[in-house]
């Protein structure tokens, strides 16, 4: 299940001071779109909107043919934060179908989501049994398996090590084809977002305004040798550009 | 008793270490040391105070009283047993409903917590006697006390653990559209839990004190009556007896809530 979602003129305040210039952007159904940007550049502003976790100031956002609010009471949103929300008394089993039980929807059956997000034989573990990898993978299962239409993500892998990053950047790219979703994806790691979106959006500094939107010109999934293709090489300086200036590429 | 103490300090430094003697001499020292020392200053006031025995009676002259007036002590400890538990009950029925009340309808907090700070700090003396005057000596008064003296720690620390609940946590709740009830259960309360127990660490042993001191003041039944009646009658040993049992139920509350503390923490 994949829903387009449509930003439209999407601004915040808090007070004074602007967070989030007017924003606007079309994102399709099953289109994976990072935003990327300086710490405090509202992008997750604009996520926490998307989910209506958060009001705009101006603008509205439709998920599909519904509001942000409406799509939220459908329980048509999934959302992984940067620290795992999971109950740390519950087993990655358990967590998961905690999720479909107050969703009222089983997306995907506890088991075999887990065992396809290689948790097979760890089912039976709680937060504090898990590594760093593993927990975070708990955390994407709980935030799908009720098979939500679109997939918020704040910063899901920055809590880990570089090469862990990268490892669970190729598994998620994967694991998406698997199971379609329109995915806002929040990062400050401009080769994860290259590795991962279909279009990025580079937002300037406080207050945020979209500079440009990127199309990264392969199709996902990626191959991991991606990264030392030329196209990729090229659409990451781009953004370097773009975020720090000419003389920081050069 | 400078040689037992050099004996117990490395089992205390290095409790991981496996030894048959230590596993078995640790525990029993921490009773002994302690029992000792009382004893052996208990002895010393009595050889050096000059106080007549019915002020200072010998230990062993407690020891008898306990097992003598044993059916006296019972009947009075479980009066005073019965008044401590209904009234961490109701301590506990009021500390956690005002605190979810609090958090919930917040403008309940600034209408009622200045009430709860000044019925905290009314002296409990003067709360008994008011108290006394209004529906004397009943049973319902006395747990009345007890409540009021232990109300407060539970509120305090369940405020605290209702706002404990990881954030993260409380967005996952937010976007599966989870009601006020279902995030409650399964998120807050259980963070809360924690803090709650702990809270029954000072308000499960102040209840023993405080419902002994109600009944000091008002009743005739359980241990305040009985140290009461033996002041009247010049039988500190009695008063001794209550002492020990109070301070030992002491205990036994303390270590109770630790065990249960540790069978509801989630974080073991």
């Amino acid at each position: 299940m994949a829903a387009p979602v449509s930003i439209r003129g999407v601004s915040r305040r808090f007070g004074e001071s602007l967070a989030l210039m007017p924003t606007s952007l079309e994102i399709a159904a099953g289109e994976f779109v990072a935003l990327i940007g300086p710490s405090g550049c509202g992008k997750t502003t604009l996520l926490r909107i998307v989910a209506d976790l958060q009001s705009p100031s101006a603008g509205e956002v439709r998920i599909g043919d519904d509001t942000a609010g409406q799509a939220r009471r459908k329980r048509l949103l999934g959302l992984v934060s940067q620290r795992p929300a999971v109950l740390p008394w519950k087993t990655a089993a358990a967590d998961v179908a905690f999720t479909q039980r107050v969703a009222g929807r089983v997306g995907y059956p506890a088991a075999g989501l887990l065992r396809e997000f290689g948790l097979g034989g760890h089912e039976g573990k709680r937060p504090a049994e898990l590594s760093g990898g593993m927990l975070q993978r708990v955390n994407i299962a709980s935030a799908i398996a009720h098979d939500p239409a679109v997939l918020l993500m704040d910063e899901p892998f920055s809590a880990l090590d570089e090469m862990k990053r990268e490892e669970m950047g190729i598994w998620f790219d994967r694991e998406l084809a698997r199971r379609p979703k329109t995915v806002l994806f929040v990062t400050h790691h401009i080769d994860e977002a290259v590795l991962l979106a279909d279009r990025l959006v580079v937002f300037s500094p406080a207050p945020g305004r979209v500079l440009d939107v990127i199309r990264v010109p392969v199709p996902r999934p990626r191959d991991p040798g991606f990264r030392r293709d030329p196209r990729f090489l090229e659409t990451a300086a781009h953004v370097r550009r773009l975020l720090f200036g000419a003389e920081a590429v050069a | 008793m400078s040689g037992a103490e050099a004996v117990a300090a490395p089992a205390e430094a290095r409790p991981r270490r496996e030894s048959p003697w230590r596993a078995a001499g640790g525990p029993l020292l921490r009773v002994l040391l302690p029992m000792g020392s009382i004893l052996g200053l208990w002895y010393l006031a009595i050889l050096t105070s000059g106080l007549p025995a019915f002020v200072i009676p010998r230990p062993e002259r407690v020891l008898e009283t306990l097992v003598e007036d044993r059916a006296f002590m019972a009947f009075h400890l479980l009066s005073t047993l019965k008044v401590a538990l209904l009234g961490l009950i109701a301590a506990n029925v009021a500390g956690v409903g005002l605190a979810v009340l609090f958090d919930s309808l917040p403008f309940t907090r600034s209408l009622l917590m200045p009430a709860a700070i000044t019925l905290r700090n009314v002296p409990y003396v003067a709360l008994v006697s008011v108290l006394m005057l209004a529906i004397g000596d009943t049973t319902g008064s006395k747990v009345a006390v007890v409540a009021l003296a232990g109300f407060f720690p539970v509120l305090v620390n369940t405020m605290q653990g209702l706002r404990a609940a990881d954030e993260v946590l409380l967005d996952r709740m937010r976007i599966l559209n989870a009601g006020w009830w279902e995030t409650f259960r399964s998120v807050r309360l259980p963070f809360a839990v924690p803090p709650i127990v702990a809270a029954q660490q000072i308000a499960g042993t102040s209840s023993i004190i405080v419902a002994i001191s109600a009944e000091w003041m008002i009743s005739s039944e359980g241990l305040g009556y009985v140290i009461n009646r033996a002041m009247q009658t010049y039988r500190g040993d009695q008063v001794y007896a209550v002492a020990l049992i109070a301070t030992g139920l002491s205990l036994v509350v303390y270590a109770l809530v630790q065990r249960l503390g540790h069978w509801f923490d989630w974080r073991r």
